[in-house]
């Protein structure tokens, strides 16, 4: 019975949860955020004469799994839990007979998917403007960045939505992962790759398009598996973390 | 009601039902603040107030209650079990936190519906506009709950609370932000589900909020249980307490002497341009300054009780 409830339940925390991610601010800033590889897709078609690997280097990984990807992950996946533990309404999904890994689901689902959704978008657009007219090679490129977009959002989102629920600084802590461990970290320690969700996704899109060595240093064979370990990891843990979720006390 | 810690005298007569709400000798602590220190009672069936000032306890007892804080001490049990990790729990229990702040973006409709769907409500929809029948938004049930007052977002949450018809019903400062009108009907409904034998425990820091709809109360103070029992017994409690009253008047030496005669004023004190007056009995006070500073030909500037706060009055509670 209350695996059932718990099931049903996921659908409609995922509506509630795509209702609240989509406030006017965040929505525009994001928007205008996955509208620069297409801004850029068109400076390059413009221009002419374009190099498959330079615009897929250049742009979709650059600018697409480099920036956009983490930057709208860390917005979604903190805001997921984070604002409803600020403002208090968790508690309608917390005293609710339900699961608490149906809860955690239903928010990685909303989350990861709004992540998912505008980052595939955005790539999939420019690449088809630059990207399309260039045959296969073209279309393989494209694809495997919208492989890597969607591989890069469940993981992204998982850790950050599990970062959430340990600290209320988890936006902050979620940017200096992202500018610092694998912006700057991973370029001076290539060990790091293993730990970095950055290097999961261009590892997962190596199997669809050959990047070069120094940009995608893990093969898809390793790099999926670690992206799926990271997520169960994350999930177990927001899971845990959720039952074992405590009211304050109030000023009462 | 069976109460341990409260003053023998103020413990009403134990039922024989099994209690809805029990807790024994509960605690729980922050670090080293005790937020709820050793507190033990049994609701059955009715309508309970939780009395006390602010940081008596009340949310943490109430969160306790609702199996979002585990006790650091003793039992605490809701219909029989522990609710603290057993979400399964909420199936019996509907809770409205203190916290205002309900989904904006839903309409009233569509945020007690959801609530309705995620207990697993077979009717959602009938259950989910009965529910906001009985709180009176009919009117405003399609509306998003971001253009509510608060007197409305608190029936919504009320609404969200009950549509699943819990057993036990907790609800945390429920009258905030209501109107006089608003809130009859909401202690009137409260009314109704104990009568139907649903045990209802709300929170209040207004003594006239809990005069209205609770029999029984509860009075914490600073963590403890400094009462317990039938409203009116506490009350008298309360009112026939030791007060002091200032009064400002033409001629505040005539006018002491006049009151220093009647029976039920047992200390008066002269001081520079203020009279206080010290009685155990309030409404016999009330009447006799009127005529006495009448038949004295005194005129009355002030009269103020220097200790009708709730504070005091739960301070003297816990004092005796």
């Amino acid at each position: 019975m209350m695996f059932t409830r718990s099931v049903a339940a996921v659908p409609l925390i995922v509506r509630v949860t795509l209702r609240q991610l989509m406030g006017r601010r965040r929505t525009v800033l994001l928007l205008l955020l996955a509208a620069i590889p297409i801004l850029l897709a068109v400076v390059f078609w413009a221009a002419g004469q374009v190099d498959v690997h330079d615009f897929a280097s250049g742009v979709l990984d650059a600018v697409g799994v480099t920036l956009l990807l983490p930057i709208v992950a860390v917005l979604f996946g903190t805001a997921a839990f984070g604002a409803e533990i600020e403002d208090g309404t968790v508690v309608y999904l917390l005293a609710k007979p339900i699961s608490r890994w149906a809860i955690v689901a239903a928010k990685l689902v909303g989350a990861a998917g709004m992540t998912a959704f505008l980052t595939m978008a955005s790539v999939f657009v420019a690449g088809a403007i630059v990207l399309a007219p260039l045959g296969e090679d073209g279309a393989a490129a494209t694809r495997a960045f919208v492989a890597a977009m969607a591989v890069g959002s469940i993981c992204y989102v998982s850790l950050f939505l599990v970062l959430s629920l340990f600290t209320r600084r988890a936006l902050l802590i979620g940017l200096i992962y992202v500018l610092v461990w694998e912006g700057a970290l991973s370029n001076l320690l290539p060990g790091i790759a293993n730990l970095s969700i950055r290097q999961y996704s261009v590892g997962v899109a190596n199997a669809f398009w050959q990047m070069k060595p120094d940009e995608a240093r893990l093969s898809p064979s390793t790099a999926l598996p670690l992206a799926i370990v990271l997520v169960v990891v994350a999930l177990a843990l927001a899971t845990w973390r959720l039952m074992r979720f405590e009211l304050p006390g109030g000023s009462d | 009601m069976t109460v341990q810690t409260a003053p023998p005298e103020l413990v009403a007569p134990a039922t024989t039902a099994a209690p809805a709400i029990q807790l024994v000798n509960a605690a729980r602590w922050y670090g080293n603040v005790v937020a709820v220190n050793d507190v033990s009672f049994s609701l059955g069936a009715g309508v309970t107030g939780l009395l006390g000032p602010n940081g008596a306890g009340k949310t943490t007892l109430l969160h306790m209650l609702a199996g979002f804080l585990a006790p650091s001490a003793g039992t605490v049990l809701v219909l029989g079990r522990s609710p603290h990790r057993d979400p399964s729990v909420y199936r019996q229990i509907g809770l409205v936190p203190e916290r205002e702040a309900v989904y904006p973006f839903l309409t009233g409709l569509e945020y007690v519906r959801f609530n309705a769907r995620l207990q697993g409500l077979r009717n959602a929809e009938l259950a989910s506009r009965d529910a906001i029948h009985r709180v009176g938004l009919d009117d405003a049930m399609d509306r998003p709950i971001g253009t509510y007052s608060k007197g409305m977002r608190q029936r919504a949450k009320v609404a969200g609370a009950l549509v699943h018809d819990p057993q036990v019903l907790l609800l945390d400062e429920p009258f905030n932000g209501m109107d006089p009108r608003q809130r009859l009907a909401m202690m009137d409904l409260l009314g109704q589900m104990a009568v139907a034998g649903r045990t209802i425990l709300f929170s209040s820091h207004i003594l006239e909020e809990v005069e209205r709809v609770g029999t029984e109360i509860l009075v914490m103070v600073a963590g403890r249980l400094a009462a317990s029992g039938d409203y009116r017994a506490i009350r008298a409690l309360m009112t026939d307490r030791p007060h002091t009253i200032t009064i400002r008047s033409s001629d505040d030496r005539l006018l002491a002497t006049a009151l220093m005669t009647d029976p039920a004023i047992f200390a008066v004190e002269l001081g520079p341009n203020v009279l206080s007056v010290r009685t155990a009995h309030l409404s016999a006070f009330r009447r006799l300054i009127a005529g006495a500073s009448r038949a004295a030909g005194v005129r009355l500037f002030e009269v103020v009780s220097a200790d009708e706060s709730l504070e005091s009055v739960f301070d003297y509670l816990v004092r005796r």
